[in-house]
């Protein structure tokens, strides 16, 4: 990306943000974000719908897990048990407080990116595997002490009692729109921000302890701070997809956490391509659209999300991201050839390759169309 | 002539990014004792990793007498009888002296075959034999390497590769170690020999190959190379 | 008193032998592949539906369940290493190999599990105990399927230790745990040894499931648990090491059967949780040591 013709100011700033998005590439997104948001326009099947808006939180929560996983490279499996503390935070404020359900979003993310923060710490001194399992002994213990509350304000196995949504005065076909909508949109922006932060002095300092820990230590980076901030980061927005669970289902339960579930959102993030931005879309609705069709059969839905699982990581590691990766190149430098010939050629420094399962050595084609 | 023992032909290995042994050829005959001298970083560890299979070679080709076993692994050129003392020993830690060479002469089926090998090492290094319950990490260096060159004759071999077997030892103990090389040489051995120096393997060496930068810069007689004052300047050791 | 001693003592020694026998199979694995195999729980699912199969639909004897179990496992533990591990070998400096494996060993537990749901139900099936009966000290309850349970295992444990200190092959295993390049200068095939270990590990879990089929029930998420405790275990114990498995084992059936006998059954295991919590955080690679220290 040498010389080119002079950018105006907004051109400037997408492009420090966005190095590799040309306005092709913006167009073709614009373009996605109106197809999906059109969708509730002619779908008339509620329950399709009301499957497309669990499709859409499940997807924030990827995202989350995604950000943590993908560019600080830990493998956080509590990150379920912060979803479902947002969820019981922001549930337990709406039935307890006056706390109005907008406001409830907000403190469920601080309530988990609070419990994120705490669960930082531990993991730095560990190595590897038993950062996984540390948080997954985590996970379980909050679990635990959920379904064994007595106390009553948890509710225990039973989940909490009716808690309020966001649209209550809306009939249920229009709530339905509304939580599609509403989510459509806080999954477009937490994207972008995501995105940005990967981009930013965060983000690229995060990535270096995740890749070469030695030198970011020499560099004067500090691990535990940055950390934090990450888990905090994933936590709130974790959280925020609890809250949103807990509205637009008016109840929440601990049959939200578990092995189960976990392994479902694995099985997302890993699908679709891990550290991308694109993965974590492309390997949720994947696996929600198997999901759907066998929602009778779940012995042959897991079976199928196993064998598609062990497939993938074996012969496709970018995950499918990575291979719609390829094809979003040849549009970027289809459409950068009207405006700016030779000038967007995407750089090929691997961004979105963490050392979870795609190889450390660039791989044939940058995986993430967001991120340079 | 014979056919030789080794014959490598423009090899080229390294690891993940880096090329390390860039077009080497080698011929090393029957009974010959080579010895590969440069300094470190230059591939000498690498060149031997690529012969005995470790690394498998990104181009060239490695015959070990007569049979092509270029990208075969490890275990497989190994059981056609190469044996490779890697660098720092290359001992089984938690396992005993007498464990470790029973691991020696794995491709051996019966105990008892095993056994009697053992029998005869320690008749040849009785330092080996007083260690023999011993854990191979509680040892010295001199004595892991000893373990180790003992453990190397556990198995008949067509030819054998000895990673830098003076490193990091004292005096003594790579007197005695060179002597058993000595031994070696005397039975009629194929030795390939790796060092960063002249300085021990005066009493050996038959033919001596300067590596430098992962390429043959020189080759030739001991005699000859050790008087040359280039040579000798460049790898300098008190040559006696 | 002398009650809640004799219960804490015969539990330990209970839960310890299961927590044992499911656990050393995954050291084994992870000392010589270096990776955690997550799939060990659902082998020993496997072996309680092969012994509800022989021991109840077909009305054989106990040691053919045992036999069948052992070497149907076996056989899965082998598939499941050149389904799920082999193909990344070569790969395995290129990527973060642990984490991977988990992830692809993980999948063939998630097949396992749900092939079973599938074609058997999610039914609990009971499983008849290899001995029945029991017998009661100071009121504290001791079937002896449990009992044989504790002596199988430490039987197997035992067994297992002589194979790897006394035979060709378990000497070759340890010598791939210590020192992988080695091994292979002496000529050792790890391309059969891989899945020869994994099998065996496997066969060992399957085994105890038809143990554990007999004190619980059979069911397609019966490894489930076993997977966690077992993880509980090697983690405490240190990856790799085998005696600090076998102690870590028994410690933790300590523990829980302190527990237990303290605060009730229910809040035992997130106890042990909580414990695991703790020492993580206090010794973060377990009780004993780093797992680059491989003790097979």
């Amino acid at each position: 990306m040498t010389d080119h013709a002079p950018v105006t100011g907004r051109q400037a700033l997408a492009r420090s943000a966005f190095p590799s998005m040309t306005s092709g590439r913006w167009g073709l997104t614009a373009f996605a974000v109106a197809i999906a948001a059109a969708i509730p326009l002619v779908m008339t099947n509620q329950y399709y719908l009301s499957v497309m808006v669990t499709t859409l939180i499940l997807l924030v929560l990827n995202i989350s897990w995604n950000f943590v996983l993908g560019v600080a490279g830990v493998w956080n499996f509590g990150q379920l048990a912060i979803y479902a503390m947002g969820g019981y935070g922001a549930g337990i404020m709406m039935l307890r407080t006056s706390l109005s359900p907008w406001l409830a979003l907000l403190a469920g993310g601080v309530v988990a990116a609070i419990a994120a923060m705490l669960l930082a710490f531990p993991t730095l001194r560990l190595y590897g595997i038993y950062t996984s399992l540390l948080t997954f002994a985590f996970a379980e213990v909050i679990q635990y002490m959920i379904l064994n509350d007595g106390s009553g304000i948890t509710g225990g196995s039973f989940g909490l009692p009716s808690v309020p949504g966001l649209f209550d005065t809306l009939s249920i076909d229009d709530q339905n729109r509304a939580y599609y909508w509403t989510i459509l949109a806080i999954v477009v922006t937490v994207t972008l921000v995501l995105a940005a932060v990967k981009q930013s002095e965060l983000g690229i300092a995060l990535r270096s302890i995740r890749d070469a820990p030695a030198y970011a230590a020499a560099r004067g980076v500090n691990p535990l701070r940055l950390r934090v901030i990450a888990f905090a980061i994933s936590g709130f927005i974790a959280g925020v997809a609890g809250a949103l669970y807990v509205c637009a289902e008016g109840s929440i339960s601990p049959s939200v956490m578990g092995l189960t579930p976990m392994s479902v959102y694995v099985t997302m993030l890993v699908i679709g391509g891990l550290g991308t931005s694109t993965g974590p879309i492309i390997g949720t609705i994947l696996v929600q659209i198997v999901a759907t069709v066998l929602v009778t059969r779940p012995g042959a839905e897991f079976t199928i999300l196993g064998l598609f699982l062990l497939v993938v990581v074996i012969f496709v590691p970018d995950g499918l991201a990575g291979v719609v990766g390829r094809y979003w190149r040849r549009i970027g430098v289809w459409a950068a050839e009207g405006e700016n010939p030779a000038a967007d050629e995407p750089p090929d420094t691997g961004e979105a390759v963490p050392d979870g399962t795609a190889a450390a050595s660039q791989a044939e084609g940058s995986p993430d169309p967001h991120v340079a | 002539m014979s056919e030789p023992m080794l014959q490598v032909t423009g090899l080229r290995a390294g690891y993940l990014d880096t090329t390390v042994i860039r077009d080497l050829s080698l011929t090393v005959t029957a009974g010959e004792v080579a010895v590969m001298i440069g300094p470190n970083g230059h591939g000498k560890t690498t060149l031997l990793r690529a012969i005995s299979g470790l690394i498998t070679p990104a181009a060239g080709q490695v015959l070990l007498d007569g049979q092509d076993v270029t990208g075969w692994p490890a275990e497989r050129i190994a059981a056609m009888g190469l044996v490779h003392v890697p660098q720092g020993d290359g001992l089984f830690p938690e396992m005993t002296v007498e464990e470790n060479l029973m691991m020696g002469a794995f491709p051996a089926q019966s105990w008892r075959e095993r056994r009697r090998e053992v029998a005869r090492i320690y008749e040849r290094f009785p330092i080996v034999a007083g260690k023999a319950p011993q854990r191979a990490r509680t040892l010295s260096g001199g004595e892991r390497r000893l373990v180790a060159l003992g453990r190397a004759l556990m198995r008949t071999s067509r030819i054998m590769l000895i990673d830098e077997p003076s490193l990091g030892l004292a005096p003594v103990a790579i007197d005695a170690v060179y002597e058993a090389i000595a031994a070696l040489k005397q039975s009629g051995a194929t030795v390939v020999l790796v060092e960063e120096n002249f300085t021990h393997v005066g009493g050996v060496a038959d033919a001596v190959h300067i590596l430098e930068a992962g390429q043959i810069v020189a080759s030739g007689p001991f005699a000859e190379l050790s008087v040359d004052p280039t040579v000798v300047q460049t790898y300098l050791g008190s040559l006696s | 008193m002398v009650t809640n001693f004799v219960a804490i003592v015969v539990n330990t020694i209970i839960l310890g032998s299961i927590y044992g026998l499911v656990a050393i199979g995954m050291t084994l694995i992870y000392g010589t592949l270096r990776i955690l195999d997550m799939s060990q729980g659902s082998m020993v699912m496997v072996g309680s539906f092969i012994g509800w199969g022989v021991l109840v639909v077909a009305g054989w004897s106990p040691v053919l369940a045992i036999l069948a179990a052992f070497a149907a496992t076996f056989m899965l533990g082998v598939l499941t290493q050149l389904v799920s591990v082999q193909p990344l070998m070569k790969r395995r400096n290129a990527i973060d190999f642990e984490m991977v494996t988990f992830i692809t060993t993980f999948a063939v537990a998630m097949v396992l599990t749900n092939v079973a749901l599938e074609v058997l139900g999610p039914f609990q099936r009971n499983v008849t105990p290899v001995i029945s009966g029991g017998v009661t000290i100071h009121t504290v309850n001791l079937p002896y399927q449990s009992l044989a349970m504790a002596i199988v295992s430490i039987a197997l444990m035992a067994g297992l230790g002589l194979f790897l200190s006394r035979t060709r092959w378990g000497m070759a295993i340890r010598a791939v745990a210590q020192n992988l390049d080695a091994a292979r200068l002496m000529g050792v095939p790890v391309g059969k040894l891989y899945p020869l270990t994994m099998g065996l590990a496997s066969a060992l879990a399957g085994v105890a499931g038809v143990f554990l089929g007999g004190l619980y029930f059979a069911y397609p998420g019966a490894g489930d648990l076993p997977l966690l405790e077992a993880l509980i275990v090697v983690i405490f114990g240190g990856l790799g090491s085998l005696p600090g498995t076998i102690y870590a084992a028994y410690a933790i059936g300590l523990i829980q059967a302190t527990a237990e006998q303290i605060v009730g059954e229910t809040w035992s295991l997130p106890i042990l949780y909580g414990v695991i919590l703790i020492v993580l955080i206090v010794r973060p690679y377990g009780l004993l040591g780093k797992p680059s220290e491989a003790r097979l």
